[in-house]
């Protein structure tokens, strides 16, 4: 599975799976192929940042790398840059209480958040500056309302420019243009979701799947049984033991997925930034 | 008088396998236990016997001191709308479309209705011991503020701020004449939703006086409570871990941190020599993983104090009551000690 064929990858996964880890290590490779790539923090930005080696992210794109480009949607902006640019609210009208009332019902209203954070990485994509937008995305739970975000917000405007603006972003998200890729791990939980969400997708459409991808895989450690039972250091038998069972069970929880990438255990790499350049690594050959 | 344990953490960590072990072991030891849980594995939640998808509590078929309950925060908050508002009130709230917006989307929204569960339970004296898994978001910090943020959130806040000012009367929310950001706020999104924010937002505003004193009761709750903090060595998890600990109101208790996957730390420096080349790697390669791990835990005791639990990694998540019990046994003599 190419994960560059598109414009915008939008890469989601469970909590905890590494998501932040596969977007940041998406971006390098494809920078790495003299593409240029602006790689989106959607929620949370701590993550990305830590994975391309910076403490934070800046609302304005930022280089951060060679052909490589770094941005934290901060909801606050997005949503006055959408006002102005994108419905052409003029200026002068008193944008900061509309901008704090927003704010406040982004909280609670569903879709006004979503379309907000969706409509600036759309608007990136849009502007044709870059080969590559990576989205580090909301978590697979929540993926759907914000791939619905555009549709919903559509249904709630009867008409005028807000309402075209919503369906030119539907659109954008359903071309070929876009794609999404799912991070996993081979485990109980984060298939079940990733399943779930698939069975979603695939019944709405929203946006294409470009891949599947399990984390943290375990291969197979290649030994007999025998030299296991029969090697004398307890530590290297309990680690072999430990392995095998992690290889066993992933693999099991690996059938149900489909056809799917692999991204490997780093057994005792844990900086961020390497893990994430480690990942790219995989990602190209 | 009833124990309560909270079990916090960031997602993925074992925390709700954590939570049900810690409950087995609680029932064992011949308390009356009910453990209310977020989200289990398939296999997990029939082992607590929790097979059916209600939010009642259910008694465990092999053991029966232990009982278990989903926290499904829609059913709660249908709960809550009605212990709190007068019947036509709650009725209007609960079919707002927004209402299931509060309470599965606002983040407070998910963690107070577990907390007003946990109160319920507490309160209602049936049980020895409450075990509360807490709801996935910002490493459970979320859980001990939520109570405060509901209060300020149903007192109107966001009323205040949509009206930029003293909370109005229904008709001078709407009378977007006199205020030019109302009419701009309809033009991006439509007169009718505006209207259906602010009617759903003037009738929670009924529930305020219940849910200020449950607030209260559950935040008295929360003083008492034994803290399990649960984390791996993993950077995200861990970070959240601090955030709980830096962030933890000072009246809470200090929470016992669990290390859970972890690996011996004899694999570091192993001195036996393996003569299989594959199984001297394999040796090396998670030696490397237990030498991170252990500078990680000798950094988190240098900078934090109380009372820290190893769990050992196992290849398969377990989900039967035995394997629960064996997992969470070290959790449970922490939890023996601290009272």
């Amino acid at each position: 599975m190419d994960p560059f064929d598109a414009r915008l990858l939008i890469v989601t996964g469970k909590g905890g799976v590494g998501r932040s880890a596969a977007a940041a290590a998406f971006a390098l490779a494809a920078a790495r192929q003299s593409k240029r790539v602006l790689a989106v923090a959607m929620t949370d930005s701590s993550g990305l940042a830590a994975h391309l080696g910076r403490t934070s992210l800046t609302y304005k794109p930022k280089q951060i790398g060679p052909y490589l480009f770094g941005l934290a949607i901060d909801r606050a902006r997005a949503l006055d840059e959408y006002l102005k640019l994108q419905l052409g609210i003029g200026t002068r009208a008193p944008l900061l209480p509309i901008a704090r009332s927003l704010e406040a019902m982004a909280e609670t209203v569903p879709g006004i958040r979503d379309v907000i954070t969706i409509g600036k990485v759309l608007f990136e994509v849009q502007s044709e500056e870059w080969d590559l937008v990576v989205a580090d995305g909301p978590p697979t739970g929540q993926i759907m309302s914000y791939l619905r975000a555009p549709r919903t917000v559509a249904g709630l405007i009867p008409g005028g420019r807000a309402r075209r603006q919503a369906d030119t972003m539907a659109e954008t998200l359903a071309s070929a243009d876009s794609a999404l890729a799912m991070v996993t791990l081979a485990e109980e939980l984060p298939v079940t979701e990733t399943l779930e969400a698939l069975a979603e997708l695939q019944a709405e459409n929203p946006i294409r799947v470009s891949g599947i991808w399990a984390n943290r895989v375990i291969e197979p450690l290649g030994v007999s049984e025998t030299s296991l039972e029969e090697v004398a250091s307890l530590a290297a038998r309990n680690a072999g033991l430990l392995h095998r069972g992690l290889y066993e069970n992933q693999r099991r929880w690996r059938k149900h997925l489909p056809d799917h990438g692999r991204l490997p255990f780093l057994f005792g790499v844990h900086g961020p930034a390497r893990v994430a350049s480690l990942l790219a690594d995989e990602i190209v050959t | 008088m009833t124990d309560i344990v909270l079990v916090a953490g960031a997602g993925g960590v074992g925390k709700t396998t954590i939570s049900a072990g810690i409950g087995v072991c609680a029932a064992r030891s011949g308390k009356r236990t009910l453990v209310l849980t977020v989200d289990p594995a398939r296999r997990l939640a029939t082992a607590l016997g929790l097979d059916s998808l209600d939010n009642m509590a259910h008694p465990n078929p092999e053991l029966g001191l232990l009982w278990a309950a989903m926290l499904d925060a829609s059913a709660s908050w249908e709960a809550i709308a009605h212990r709190h508002a007068p019947p036509e009130v709650a009725d209007r709230l609960v079919t707002n479309p927004f209402f299931e917006a509060v309470a599965t989307r606002f983040p407070a929204g998910a963690s107070y209705a577990a907390g007003e569960e946990m109160a319920e339970e507490v309160e209602s004296g049936h049980w020895d011991m409450v075990v509360v898994d807490t709801p996935p978001s910002h490493g459970g910090i979320e859980f001990l503020n939520a109570p405060g943020q509901m209060k300020s959130f149903v007192g109107g806040r966001v009323l205040r701020i949509l009206t930029g000012g003293r909370i109005p009367g229904r008709n001078t929310l709407f009378d977007r004449a006199a205020k030019p950001a109302l009419r701009l706020l309809d033009t991006v999104l439509g007169g009718e939703l505006l209207e259906d924010i602010g009617d759903f937002l003037f009738d929670l505003r009924h529930t305020y006086d219940g849910i200020a004193r449950r607030s209260q009761s559950i935040i008295h709750h929360l003083e008492h409570a034994s803290m399990v903090l649960v984390t791996t060595t993993d950077a995200a998890p861990l970070a959240e871990a601090a955030k709980f600990v830096d962030q933890s109101p000072g009246n809470t208790r200090t929470p016992i941190v669990t290390f859970n996957r972890s690996l011996p730390e004899s694999w570091v420096a192993p001195r036996e020599t393996v003569i299989d080349p594959k199984l001297a790697f394999n040796l090396k390669r998670w030696g490397a993983e237990a030498e991170y791990q252990r500078d990680i835990r000798r950094e988190w005791r240098a900078t934090h104090s109380g009372p820290i639990v190893n769990l050992a990694w196992r290849a398969s998540t377990p989900n039967e009551l035995p394997a629960l019990e064996s997992l969470a046994r070290p959790v449970w003599a922490a939890l023996e000690m601290g009272r």
